[in-house]
């Protein structure tokens, strides 16, 4: 894994900053655990910890953590186990960077799947998803660009529908169909 | 009911038609998605999760359990024919697997990686019932304090095998455990974490938040990554078995990794990858022919199969005695068992004798099974590498959207899962662990609901965890857990100073 996070790849002071940044998410995510976890409101019942107590513990907890993980960075030689190992010299592989414009197309084209699932039903909304995946990847053959949407929707709609017994949601398609 | 009755029983239920079948399924799917790179044993069983919502659950956890001992062999089918190792675990086979495959011998090493492998899976099963049922009369004698300090000795026992950082892997279980937090308390009534929204009441969907977790960041990391997808050149391949003078050869390095598998699987977050690796080196160590290996040995094709597929028995030890899950395929059968109605814990043997009976023997069988399903279905694995990646993320990706709103019928399902793959894909990039948070997310209730418990029947007194010993033992160990990294640090950092310091011996 530290190949991906950067750790043992990139420069040194690309990771240090890389780890004290992710600390400060910790940091900042605590303190929101910790202020929404005080407008708890207390239940019909109590008990001697209350609702409160566990998430305001956790919340604490994980900025404890990312206290540490400030510390152990800016520090790496006074901690074992938490620092991260820092490649001084010599070549090194860098990771290929990620191709962010493709992965953001794909976090949207799903998105836009799951919000037009129920709406437009299954049987038109799936196939245009698998297209539109195979298109923001790219590489893709005519013939599997063609067949491969609906092959994939037609076998989970039988595997589903006809095999679990499950429901998909039924859309504009889905009426003119004999079943 | 003895432990011989209980099994028998167990058989009879595991060969009822529809489980029989759904094993059988369940191998074979296994197999196919083991064979594909990038589809690991984790992965392959989330993508399972709702083909199982329609059935029971015993069926449902002998159907996973196929799965799993499936996609072990599965991921040596690529690493054996063509060096693309298809689950991590098999990397340590094409060492000497793809070696003999250059010398035409490809036949065989499939054949010993599916014997010994289900050798080795077998094997660990008959010691994972010797162990789980002495374990489960331990565990009858726990309580409240018992079972709430067990939870939290397993979540810093799993964040310190994180493979980034101790500290990301506790942070990534700790918020596993606050995600469980999310809706309505059970104790008191009152809401938490919900923002006024009526779907969050009933808390976060761990199924989806797996599937999302597991295999949605994994399709973002192909689609974002796409160099990390190997080129798959498939051609013609069959099976051989090895004869009895070979298997006679091969039992010590079989042996070696039966017993390095066991001991890794019970190790909370070793996993199989490790153990495979383990068991290449130890056969390599203790062989007649050590000069063989990576010339193409069968030995080093036997120890880490065996190895690799004995890591079950193993890591279900931690799982179904203690509720503990020992790596992410573990916390899946978990998951699935929530996902039935049924809370996973130290009380799962006890309360549900007969499931994990029935489970022992659909473990047994699956193994069995795997040799005439992973003969029959290696034609099928050959076709499923043939499939182009774009169209495999495709395809999974939309199962993962279908599978999630499948189990409830509502779209929350489906966005959870979404958000979940994105911080997924997040937390890899980051060095986070998925698995610590999978982990929190399945003891959260847990152990928040048996702390409430314990300061109840101790009218808030705090001492109730010290003055019980196994709850003080295990918080003792708890805080080992956690200051050893310090303590070992600081031990490390005097000693080389005063390696520094010292004068050189004349």
């Amino acid at each position: 894994m530290s190949a991906e996070t950067g750790d043992a790849g990139g420069r040194p002071g690309d990771a240090r900053r890389g780890e004290l940044a992710i600390a400060a998410v910790l940091v900042v995510l605590a303190v929101v655990i910790v202020a929404l976890a005080r407008r708890i409101e207390p239940g019909v019942l109590t008990d001697p910890l209350g609702s409160r107590a566990f998430p305001l513990a956790l919340g604490a907890a994980i900025g404890l953590c990312g206290l540490l993980l400030a510390a152990t960075t800016l520090a790496p030689g006074r901690f074992a186990g938490g620092a991260p190992v820092f490649v001084e010299d010599g070549p090194v592989d860098e990771p290929a960077a990620p191709l962010l414009g493709r992965l953001v197309a794909a976090v949207v084209l799903t998105a836009a799947y799951v919000a037009a699932f129920e709406p437009l039903g299954y049987l038109l909304a799936t196939p245009a998803y698998v297209a539109a995946i195979l298109l923001v990847q790219g590489g893709s053959s005519l013939r599997a660009f063609a067949a491969a949407p609906l092959l994939v929707t037609g076998a989970f709609y039988a595997a589903f529908r006809f095999g679990l017994l499950i429901p998909v949601p039924d859309g504009v398609l889905e009426r003119w169909l004999p079943w | 009911m003895t432990v011989l009755e209980g099994l028998g029983a167990g058989f009879m239920s595991a060969f009822e038609g529809a489980r029989f079948l759904a094993m059988v399924a369940g191998v074979a799917w296994g197999v196919i998605g083991g064979a594909i790179p990038g589809i690991s044993g984790a992965v392959a069983m989330a993508l399972a999760l709702p083909f199982t919502f329609a059935l029971d659950a015993t069926t449902a956890l002998c159907m996973l359990a196929g799965v799993w001992a499936g996609a072990n062999y599965g991921g040596s089918i690529p690493a054996i024919l063509m060096r693309i190792p298809g689950t991590p675990a098999s990397a340590a086979c094409l060492m000497d697997g793809y070696e003999l495959t250059r010398q035409g011998r490809a036949a065989k090493a499939l054949g010993v990686s599916l014997v010994c492998g289900t050798i080795g899976g077998v094997a660990s099963i008959v010691v994972l019932i010797a162990m789980v049922l002495p374990l489960g009369e331990v565990v009858l004698h726990f309580g409240s304090p018992e079972t709430f300090a067990l939870a939290v000795f397993a979540l810093t026992l799993l964040a310190g095998l994180a493979e980034a950082s101790f500290l990301k892997g506790l942070a990534s279980g700790l918020f596993g455990l606050l995600l469980t937090t999310v809706g309505l308390d059970s104790l008191t009534g009152s809401l938490r974490f919900t923002f006024g929204r009526t779907e969050l009441m009933t808390g976060v969907d761990v199924v989806a938040a797996m599937v999302g977790l597991f295999a949605v960041s994994e399709m973002f990391h192909r689609i974002a990554h796409p160099e990390d997808v190997p080129d798959v050149m498939v051609g013609r391949a069959y099976t051989a078995f090895p004869t009895l003078a070979e298997l006679r050869e091969l039992w010590p390095a079989t042996l070696i990794g039966t017993i390095v598998g066991l001991i890794v699987g019970v190790m909370p977050g070793a996993g199989a990858t490790a153990s495979s690796f383990v068991a290449y080196n130890e056969a390599r160590r203790w062989s007649k022919h050590p000069e063989l290996f990576g010339k193409g040995s069968m030995e080093g094709v036997a120890a880490p199969e065996t190895a690799n597929n004995a890591v079950q028995g193993g890591d279900l030890v931690p799982t179904l005695a203690l509720g503990i899950p020992g790596s992410n395929s573990a916390a899946i059968m978990l998951a699935a068992l929530i996902l039935h109605g049924i809370q996973p814990g130290p009380f799962l043997l006890s309360k549900h004798g007969q499931l994990v009976y029935t489970l022992f023997a659909g473990l047994l069988i699956v193994n069995v099974l795997m040799i005439p399903v992973g003969l029959v279905i290696l034609r099928l694995c050959l076709l499923a590498l043939r499939l182009a990646p774009p169209v495999l993320v495709a395809a999974v990706l939309a199962l993962c959207v279908i599978g999630t709103y499948a189990s409830e019928l509502t779209i929350v399902n489906p966005w959870t899962m979404l958000v979940f793959g994105i911080l997924g894909y997040g937390m890899r990039l980051s060095g986070f662990s998925a698995a610590a948070m999978v982990l929190g997310m399945v003891l959260g209730v847990m152990a928040e609901s048996e702390l409430r418990r314990s300061l109840i029947i101790s009218h808030g007194s705090w001492t109730i965890f010290l003055t019980r010993p196994i709850t003080a033992a295990l918080l003792f160990l708890t805080v080992g857990v956690l200051v050893y990294p310090v303590v070992f640090g600081v031990l490390r950092r005097r000693r080389a100073r005063r390696a520094v310091t010292a004068p050189p011996i004349a």
